[in-house]
């Protein structure tokens, strides 16, 4: 538990928290307090590109509520957000968007991959498809399916409520740290791109470890370009 | 039952073509031109232009022209009293691979006469270049931007002839040609950081981004005098 209720006697009144002659202060942990706020008001950036986000907007809605964990106000401002949750597919047009919004949010902030798209590129195993938005911006939960149920929302959300609580506020300079250089540049390098990449779809650089087929640009003199 | 009979699903049955194979470019019949009254005027009046003309999925004309002549014949399509094609519903392209020359179709639809007619301008892959239509009709103009970026098609006269759904920037080539590759010629982390790259302030003025037009400067009309006292309250 990480209220402690202190003595009887120390500070008791006429009307206290918990009735007459109990206490009227509390004593706690810093961080389990400040956990405690973040984890059971986290502001979720809807960031939705596909039927994920039918998904999400179930997950939202009356049947299933995500209020009751929090996730009180969908903040369409990433300036006020606390939870990325990318929902769908991103293209690769649309990467330094999801880029900027993720920069754009305040720390601490978390992030949800939801679905098999947004993950790993899902079937979307071409040329202008993100292959998992972990290459853009730094991943905390995924989602499996296609679309994921909003169970499963649900529960990605309350994992990240989970890995709130058991943090510290030591910790926070080392969770948070940001290089301002970094910003808007991949966050992966390219070895770690291709071995992101590599294993989920028949990927490039499989193509490239077999030798099957040729990956490096190709010189085309007639493509016009304006 | 002739080949006329036939419904639009039966066509979908046979299933599609390999891309790789040879023989015609397309899975229509050769049709009777007096099936379709603008077929027959347009043979009347454009002669050799008028190359083929076939009928696919059961009722859809296609008519394939000569692709230096294409803007006179969609003008006279548009224009004629008997045709008067005044709704542009696609501009698309066909690349059916094996060298075969790339196809632009035009989609066209005559709300008067409530007929459609599929226009085709076959191009060979050495030389896509076509006159635009945007003169014609203007929703030409997004439609052939798309053939532009997927099939690299040069619209002659185009207003703005720019990528539009590819970043600005792309550097791939166009890919829905057949000779394509699907993952695209760079690799996975170098399409990453040129996706991170772009300068998104270089290719989209905030005119872009925000509204279409720019803000207008309202004038309302002088009010009238007021006429006698305790009219202005």
């Amino acid at each position: 538990m990480g209220l402690n209720l202190p003595g009887a006697g120390a500070g008791a009144g006429p009307g206290g928290l918990f009735g007459p002659g109990s206490p009227t202060f509390l004593t706690t942990k810093i961080d389990f307090v400040v956990n405690w706020a973040r984890r059971e008001s986290m502001w979720p950036m809807p960031f939705g590109t596909a039927c994920c986000a039918i998904e999400m907007m179930a997950a939202f809605a009356s049947d299933f509520d995500l209020s009751r964990f929090g996730m009180e106000r969908m903040s369409f401002s990433p300036r006020q957000a606390d939870v990325l949750i990318c929902a769908g597919r991103v293209p690769y047009k649309l990467a330094p968007v999801l880029r900027r919004i993720w920069d754009q949010m305040p720390q601490p902030k978390w992030c949800v991959s939801m679905g098999a798209c947004a993950s790993t590129g899902g079937v979307f195993d071409v040329y202008s498809m993100v292959q998992g938005i972990d290459t853009i911006v730094p991943v905390d939960v995924y989602v499996p399916g296609c679309p994921p149920r909003p169970e499963g929302l649900i529960y990605a959300l309350m994992m990240i409520q989970e890995k709130v609580r058991q943090e510290s506020l030591a910790q926070h300079y080392e969770l948070r740290a940001e290089d301002p250089s970094r910003v808007a540049s991949p966050r992966a390098s390219e070895a770690e791109v291709v071995a992101l990449s590599g294993p989920f779809g028949n990927s490039t650089q499989q193509n490239q470890l077999v030798g099957g087929a040729e990956v490096k640009a190709a010189p085309r003199s007639d493509d016009p370009t304006p | 039952m002739s080949q006329q009979a036939k419904s639009g699903l039966d066509a979908v049955d046979e299933g599609p073509v390999p891309s790789d194979a040879a023989g015609p470019a397309s899975a229509g019949v050769p049709a009777d031109p007096a099936g379709h009254p603008s077929v027959a005027g347009l043979i009347a009046r454009f002669g050799p232009a008028i190359v083929h003309h076939e009928v696919s999925a059961g009722d859809q004309h296609v008519v394939h022209v000569a692709p230096t002549r294409n803007l006179e014949i969609l003008g006279w399509l548009r224009d004629d009293p008997g045709a008067r094609y005044d709704l542009l519903a696609d501009v698309t392209a066909v690349d059916l691979g094996g060298g075969r020359p790339l196809q632009v179709v035009y989609q066209l639809w005559s709300i008067p006469h409530r007929r459609g007619l599929r226009v085709k301008c076959l191009l060979a892959l050495d030389a896509l270049e076509i006159d635009s239509v945007v003169g014609l009709w203007s929703s030409a103009d997004w439609l052939e931007r798309e053939v532009y970026d997927m099939f690299g098609v040069t619209f002659r006269g185009h207003p703005d002839l720019r990528r539009i759904l590819m970043p600005m920037d792309y550097a791939e080539g166009h890919p829905l040609r057949k000779d394509f590759p699907l993952r695209g010629r760079f690799s996975r982390a170098e399409q990453t950081r040129r996706a991170l790259a772009q300068d998104l302030e270089k290719f989209y003025t905030p005119h872009d981004i925000e509204i279409g037009r720019e803000p207008q400067q309202v004038t309302l009309p002088a009010a009238p005098a007021p006429e006698g006292p305790g009219a202005e309250s």
